[in-house]
């Protein structure tokens, strides 16, 4: 990769409440057109991560103690949401990503346009990835599916004209057809936005199917990262992620903590 | 027929008032107890504008209407932007002590003495006669109009421009709302000019019609329990809420006794909030903050 990262985080540590650590040293990094995948299980740290880059963090009390967050050489750490959507960052919660009192269509309409673009013109395109939005477009966004509603908030994400989209949990209790539509249309906003996507994801086989690099979160460390395609074939991830055993298995706690003592120490 | 006509003009100086503390509360979650000061400021700007152009009455009544509509962005900009994030409560009690700076300031440049507005302006208050042998005056008459034309104006709005939306946005999640990059600070701004600027109409058009002193609050107090009633967040909730408390209280007097006409809002006030504490017409989910 010769050109700049967009995203920069450099040994990232969040404390919550001033007593808990949540993330411990994470560093990654996000180029122009690129997906980036962010895995780990519950309680890794990943939805902290991106919530410490997307400015949520001083709703939990919770602070960027240490480390850095830039965004084309603008520091981000502990600013508040809307300035980082400015800066052209648009996150995607993991719950209550729609207004739900609000139509389809006056959910798009709240956003305010960045860069100049009219309204019109960022609805265009989004009608465009996601048409099945247009024919939902007076529904009330409270009535929508789940997979619709991750339609309409990406969607809403996406009116926010930004150049990378923070993605929390994708796939969350959608179904299987939901995700593989969802996904798709990732891939062709990334590929004619020019976007980069930061997408959190407990489903490795999802995030990685589409994602160009990955990191993989264990309690609050990166422990693996790589290209995406590797790790999809990397031993660990096959074995914790996606479910494939290899020989003779032990209890799961044992083998996490074997291969992680092997990984620090050895 | 009287007995009716009254109630509707009464309903009419409720509901537009009502209407205020609606905006302010459904965007921000804020209950405005200085609403009642706000609204006599605005109608004491245009005492004031009426003696400095009282040939051109009109042009007074638009510059009193302009200077309202800011003052109610300057009062968000200055004192309750810096409550925002903070507790509700810290955010109420502010605008309980704006209230009494106001009322402090009111006597301080204009005087404990009735004002007459509607002399100083020239105009007559003719009654008016409507089938059924009922009278109404002009200005009352001007009045139920106004509410009219507000509350069709205000229902357009949220409904369909985008800073209305964005209003309606904000009150349901501020954080969704910062993070889609809407400025939060200007919405609540607009809600508080929007809010002053309609108390300010229902205080110029009662200080037109009957004149006006410090005993103007006990009426923005009144108003309260309409928009209570209904449901705080609801404006058509403070739409009937006002028709309740206007039907008590005329009909008390004219049935019960006179004297009784400022508790009857209380009263039914309490009822509600016995029965049903988050009104008519309100999002049950407020139940832990009323």
């Amino acid at each position: 990769m010769t050109a700049e990262p967009l995203l920069v985080v450099e040994k990232l540590e969040v404390v919550y409440q001033r007593a808990i650590t949540a993330i411990q040293g994470v560093s990654l990094k996000v180029y122009p057109n690129q997906i980036v995948a962010l895995l780990g299980t519950n309680g890794a740290g990943k939805t902290t991560t991106l919530r410490a880059i997307s400015g949520f963090l001083g709703l939990d009390d919770a602070r960027v103690t240490e480390g850095t967050v830039t965004y084309r050489g603008i520091h981000l750490e502990n600013r508040e949401p809307y300035e980082v959507t400015r800066h052209g960052l648009s996150l995607v919660p993991e719950r209550d990503k729609v207004f739900p009192n609000l139509t389809v269509a006056e959910n798009l309409a709240v956003v305010p346009g960045r860069r100049g673009r009219s309204n019109r013109r960022m609805l265009e395109q989004v009608y465009h990835f996601f048409p099945g939005l247009k024919d939902l477009r007076r529904r009330e966004a409270g009535l929508l599916s789940g997979g619709e509603r991750q339609m309409l908030a990406v969607a809403a994400g996406l009116m926010c004209d930004p150049e990378m989209l923070l993605i929390d949990e994708l796939s969350l209790g959608l179904s299987p057809v939901a995700v593989q539509s969802l996904t798709a249309s990732l891939v062709a906003i990334r590929n004619e936005l020019k976007i980069s996507i930061l997408l959190v994801e407990q489903s490795a086989v999802v995030a990685l199917e589409i994602a160009d690099m990955g990191y993989v979160l264990e309690n609050g460390r990166v422990v693996l990262d790589g290209d995406a395609q590797r790790l999809l074939n990397h031993s660990d991830v096959q074995e914790f992620y996606l479910g494939h055993t290899g020989g003779d298995r032990r209890s799961y706690r044992d083998v996490k903590q074997y291969r992680r003592n092997r990984r620090w120490y050895g | 027929m009287q007995f009716a006509v009254n109630i509707l003009v009464l309903a009419s100086i409720y509901a537009l008032i009502a209407s205020g503390y609606v905006l302010i509360y459904r965007v921000s979650r804020v209950l405005n107890l200085a609403h009642g000061e706000l609204m006599m400021f605005g109608a004491y700007l245009l005492v004031t504008t009426a003696a400095g152009l009282s040939s051109s009455p009109v042009v007074a009544i638009l510059l009193a209407l302009a200077m309202s509509l800011m003052v109610g962005g300057l009062v968000y900009l200055f004192l309750m932007r810096r409550m925002t994030g903070e507790m509700a409560l810290a955010a109420v009690l502010t605008t309980v002590a704006l209230g009494i700076l106001l009322r402090g300031l009111i006597l301080m440049f204009w005087s404990a003495s009735p004002q007459h507005p509607r002399d100083t302006l020239g105009w007559e208050n003719p009654v008016l006669m409507l089938p059924g042998d009922a009278r109404i005056s002009l200005f009352a008459a001007l009045l139920v109009a106004s509410t009219i034309l507000v509350y069709a104006g205000l229902f357009a709005f949220l409904r369909f421009s985008r800073w209305g939306m964005r209003m309606r946005a904000a009150g349901q999640n501020p954080l969704l709302a910062a993070q889609r990059g809407i400025n939060l600070h200007a919405v609540f701004a607009l809600a508080w000019a929007l809010s002053t600027f309609t108390g300010a109409i229902a205080g110029m058009l009662i200080a037109l019609d009957s004149g006006l002193d410090s005993t103007m609050v006990m009426i923005g107090l009144k108003a309260f329990p309409a928009a209570l009633v209904g449901g705080l967040d609801s404006l058509l909730g403070a739409l009937i809420g006002a028709l309740i408390i206007a039907a008590a209280e005329v009909g008390v007097i004219k049935y019960v006794d006179p004297l009784l006409a400022d508790v009857i809002p209380f009263a039914v006030l309490v009822v509600m909030l016995v029965i049903r504490p988050w009104g008519l017409f309100g999002t049950r989910e407020e139940l832990d903050r009323v």
